[in-house]
């Protein structure tokens, strides 16, 4: 066969996803070499892809958003939830951070004014002190006339400036409360971000009694504490309880988190302590065990994730 | 411009900038049909979910990668799950036996024993070309592909599961393809 021939074969069952390893690292290498290929391999690719129009939808279970953004959090990527709170957090800075610009501005302005202010009062002396008459478009006015003229020109200005004081005075006093607010706003933001960073797990179990059942674990890592909440949990025997462990990649066998009581719906909602501390990332199980706990699962794990 | 006006394209391109709207609008606009492929590939109502689930946390994280003008964006997710899903059935041993459950019979594209099967397929516009394409291959073509498509299986474990030789479902799977590439560009 030519080579032309069998690289398009492989091209065309690679779109496929038939190839075995050893082929599809041929192909993979080819590619690499080979513009013309690399072409017809992405082509290939998205005429196969194009078959998913094909598909009868199927609506996935409803709470799939919740489970994808509790995957999300749970694996540190910046999911919707988490990356609003930082957008969020920005904004808040950006907007403190505005004001303050803004009232260093006003401040300015005060100060701009206040000695234009003082300066209109240096020029007031003067006239106080008049040694020649005025002339004014060829009108000649008494001493009298003129000073009470720029006393009253001298005025009007001086209560004008003292209005546009009082008026920056106030956006000051009014920034400055915007700036407490936002810096409450801005520290609110980061415990929300703080607490955004909890490990949220959801567990499910392929046991068929479990299917139903639902478990969902909140994990504080830096207090190596947290609280799980179980539903539609089957009854166990009088002589057994559920127990709840920490699985830690640090450590052989997984930490009891203690015994979990459910109530007669099969519900509970309970904070937990694992019996030693966990210091890698950590998995959560469910196992029915004898009445009391036991320090090392000797029964099934019956729900395991995230 | 409202959300539900934009294409999948300006979704997947806006939920690559952090936009969270964008995605769950991408995710109710996809996801259905996302599922319906991988619950045919899986036989596995659990293992489809957790792909569904697995897939959309890399689609947020991917998005941005996307170019609108190499690929239509649904295809591109389309690529991103049936990879995942390939590789969960690499994991679970699977991808060289066929699954009991999946019989040739079970795999005809736009087929399901839903009444509102066709109707389904006959509302997606780009779903009657790919259908008429794929009608224009020979018989035995258009099965392979189907089949392949769906199952995710090596071309051996096709062969022997179909009764056709290696060889034969090597050149019917590069002619068609080749075919229906030609035919979606709109060529005859």
């Amino acid at each position: 066969m030519m080579d032309q021939e069998r690289f398009e074969e492989l091209a065309a069952m690679n779109a496929l996803g038939m190839l075995e390893n050893d082929e599809k690292r041929a192909l993979d290498g080819a590619v690499a070499r080979d513009k013309e290929l690399r072409t017809l391999t992405t082509e290939l690719e998205q005429t196969t892809a194009e078959l998913a129009y094909l598909i009868v939808p199927v609506e996935p279970p409803a709470n799939m958003k919740k489970r994808i953004r509790a995957k999300m959090r749970a694996t540190g990527v910046k999911g919707a939830g988490v990356s609003r709170g930082v957008v969020i957090g920005g904004i808040g800075w950006a907007l403190a951070a505005s004001f303050a610009v803004a009232s260093v501005w006003l401040w300015r302005e005060q100060a701009g004014l206040t000695q234009q202010l003082a300066a209109a009062s240096r020029a007031m002396a003067p006239v106080n002190n008049p040694a020649t008459p005025v002339v004014d478009d060829g009108k000649t006015r008494t001493l009298e006339e003129e000073l009470k003229k720029r006393r009253d020109e001298f005025e009007a200005q001086k209560q004008a400036l003292m209005t546009k004081i009082e008026s920056l005075h106030k956006q000051e006093t009014d920034a400055s409360a915007q700036i407490a607010k936002l810096t409450a706003e801005v520290a609110a933001l980061k415990e929300q971000e703080q607490q955004s960073q909890l490990q949220i797990a959801t567990l499910q179990s392929k046991v068929w009694e479990y299917r139903r059942s639902e478990m969902l674990v909140v994990w504080d890592q830096k207090r190596s504490q947290g609280v799980v909440v179980l539903d539609k949990m089957p009854k166990v025997e009088s002589d057994q309880d559920y127990q709840l462990w920490v699985v830690d990649p640090n450590k052989p066998d997984p930490v009891s988190a203690g015994v979990v009581t459910v109530d007669a719906k099969g519900s509970v909602k309970t904070s937990f302590k694992p019996v030693e501390s966990v210091t890698g990332e950590a998995k959560f199980a469910l196992s029915v065990e004898k009445k009391g706990g036991v320090p090392k699962s000797e029964g099934q794990l019956l729900m395991v994730g995230p | 411009m409202s959300q539900s006006e934009l294409s999948e394209e300006d979704l997947l391109q806006r939920a690559g900038r952090g936009d969270s709207r964008a995605f769950d609008q991408l995710y109710d606009r996809m996801a259905p049909r996302l599922f319906g492929l991988l619950r045919q590939m899986l036989h596995d109502e659990r293992e489809a979910e957790d792909i569904l689930q697995d897939g959309f946390v890399q689609l947020w994280e991917r998005a941005s990668t996307f170019e609108a003008e190499r690929s239509k964006a649904f295809t591109w997710a389309v690529m991103l799950f049936r990879h995942k899903a390939i590789d969960r059935m690499r994991m679970l041993g699977r991808r060289n036996r066929l699954v009991e459950s999946a019989v040739l019979e079970q795999t005809i594209l736009g087929a399901s024993s839903h009444a509102s099967a066709d109707d389904e397929v006959q509302a997606n516009e780009r779903g009657v070309v790919v259908r008429e394409a794929l009608n224009e291959l020979p018989k035995e073509q258009r099965q392979l592909i189907e089949f392949a498509f769906l199952k995710g299986l090596t071309h051996h474990v096709i062969a022997e599961s179909m009764g056709i030789p290696l060889g034969t479902v090597k050149t019917n799977i590069r002619r068609g393809l080749l075919r229906l590439r030609d035919l979606l560009k709109g060529g005859a």
